[in-house]
């Protein structure tokens, strides 16, 4: 299995890169962005891409920075998995985010995949998406008319279907500082304990005032269970203001199921699925509680 | 369209230690470079998309697939092979407790089990089993001799501690 022929170009400015990528985008080229390469170099080989040229962002400094500034954390897209597992910056403010980047792949895969190359490859199995989206994380994507901002659920439009456009390019990934007060769990069921692919994953933050025995806020996503990811508002609402009772969680649990089916219609996963949604949700809600 | 002809790239390299250039094709992987320009058979292609680990080197201080790795972007690399832990005949402790602890079937593995052994020492060098365990996750032991391989990291770390004290 070759890799197919292509112009190998690696611009050392995020400038240079947007050039390139417009300048084949004008010329009718396919350009493919190469990161970590840890999908890239796996759909080259299977030839599921015969890209003109790959255009390497790894050389572009800038794009590998994480910084706190005010109130939010901004993480370049170049950010392994191994980073964002390990640095404190991320551990402190965005912890949901490490522990989903910890699961994903063996430590060779976190050691060159990429953040940036998660979210844009658009797995419905990506481990870090679901953390983004309970952390309310937004996206900048540059290309030669300029940047835009949006939300992490507003990027994709379905499975492995984004809404970059060619000549753009994701230059940073913004996540605002969760409110102190809340507990993140994060949560992964696959056929191995490593180097596994999510069967379902999910992510949870929430608030529970001991004091007034209510739920203050909840969010909660599920991975792998929807054609794009969305928070599960319906077993939100079906905890925010109530005690943390078994029957509350029931409910919360079943709310997830049945949003998930709404979204997904009954696909032969589904008999499978929609009970484990359910009690995911659950196991997950106990544990946030129980983290104080 | 044109039909994309090959297009070469020079790459500059520290491979175990020394210096290598060499003009290559750019839709080559980091791999085969090492295997059938340098004659570094050691990492081996197992599966060819990163889930075996039979081609784990250490690139810059992490291990990597380097299967997964194109060429190119090995430029400016420092990597070391299984070829490079070995001092002549002298093997690394790594390797001689892999020999005692019979960690060593048929050998597909080893060589990226005992750099990824390697990188995990060297940042923590009295691991739990556990944490040896998680640390060689990404290879994957098809005769299943994970026991010993376990077991001769272990008594790696517990002879470097000795050494040390």
């Amino acid at each position: 299995m070759s890799i197919p022929y292509f112009r190998y170009i690696a611009p050392r400015s995020l400038e240079e890169a947007i050039d390139f990528l417009g300048q084949a985008r004008e010329s009718g080229k396919r350009a493919r962005v190469l990161a970590g390469g840890t999908d890239l170099i796996v759909q080259l080989r299977a030839r599921e891409t015969v890209p003109d040229v790959v255009v390497d962002i790894s050389r572009i400094k800038r794009l590998s920075r994480v910084e706190r500034m005010g109130s939010e954390i901004r993480i370049g897209p170049l950010v392994t998995h191994a980073d964002l597992a390990n640095l404190d910056l991320i551990r402190e403010y965005a912890g949901v985010l490490s522990e989903a980047a910890r699961t994903v792949g063996s430590p060779q895969i976190r050691n060159l995949g990429t953040l940036g190359g998660n979210i844009v490859n658009a797995s419905p199995a990506a481990d870090t998406i679901p953390a983004l989206v309970i952390l309310d994380a937004k996206l900048v994507l540059r290309g030669p008319e300029g940047e835009r901002l949006l939300t992490i659920t507003d990027f994709f439009k379905g499975p492995y279907q984004t809404v970059i456009k060619e000549d753009e390019l994701l230059t940073g990934v913004i996540v605002p500082l969760p409110p102190p007060s809340g507990r993140a769990v994060f949560l992964k069921l696959a056929r191995r304990k490593a180097v596994a692919i999510a069967r379902m994953n999910l992510a949870c933050m929430l608030y529970y005032d001991r004091q007034k025995e209510l739920f203050e806020w909840v969010r909660l996503c599920v991975g792998s269970s929807t054609p794009k990811p969305v928070r599960m508002t319906q077993a939100e609402k079906a905890l925010v203001g109530k005690a943390y009772t078994e029957s509350v969680l029931q409910k919360a649990g079943k709310a997830a199921a049945e949003q998930m089916v709404a979204l997904s219609g009954f696909r032969s996963s589904t008999a499978y699925k929609k009970p484990v949604v359910g009690d995911l949700v659950i196991r997950a809600v106990h544990l946030a509680v129980e983290k104080g | 369209m044109e039909a994309l002809g090959e297009e070469t790239l020079t790459i500059s390299m520290i491979v175990n230690g020394e210096s290598v250039v060499r003009e290559i094709s750019v839709n080559r992987t980091l791999l085969s470079i090492l295997r059938e320009d340098l004659g570094l058979t050691g990492a081996k292609e197992g599966c060819g998309v990163g889930e075996c680990g039979a081609c784990t080197v250490i690139m810059n201080g992490r291990t990597v697939n380097a299967c997964m790795v194109l060429a190119p972007k090995a430029d400016g690399a420092t990597i070391t092979t299984i070829e490079g832990l070995s001092s002549g005949e002298q093997l690394h402790p790594l390797q001689e407790a892999f020999v005692e602890k019979g960690a060593v079937q048929c050998g597909f593995c080893t060589p990226g089990m005992i750099l990824s052994a390697k990188v995990l020492l060297d940042k923590n060098p009295s691991p739990s089993r556990l944490e040896i365990r998680e640390e060689i996750s990404g290879n994957l032991c098809r005769c299943t001799g994970y026991q010993q391989i376990v077991d001769a990291i272990e008594l790696t770390a517990n002879r470097m501690q000795e050494t040390d004290t």
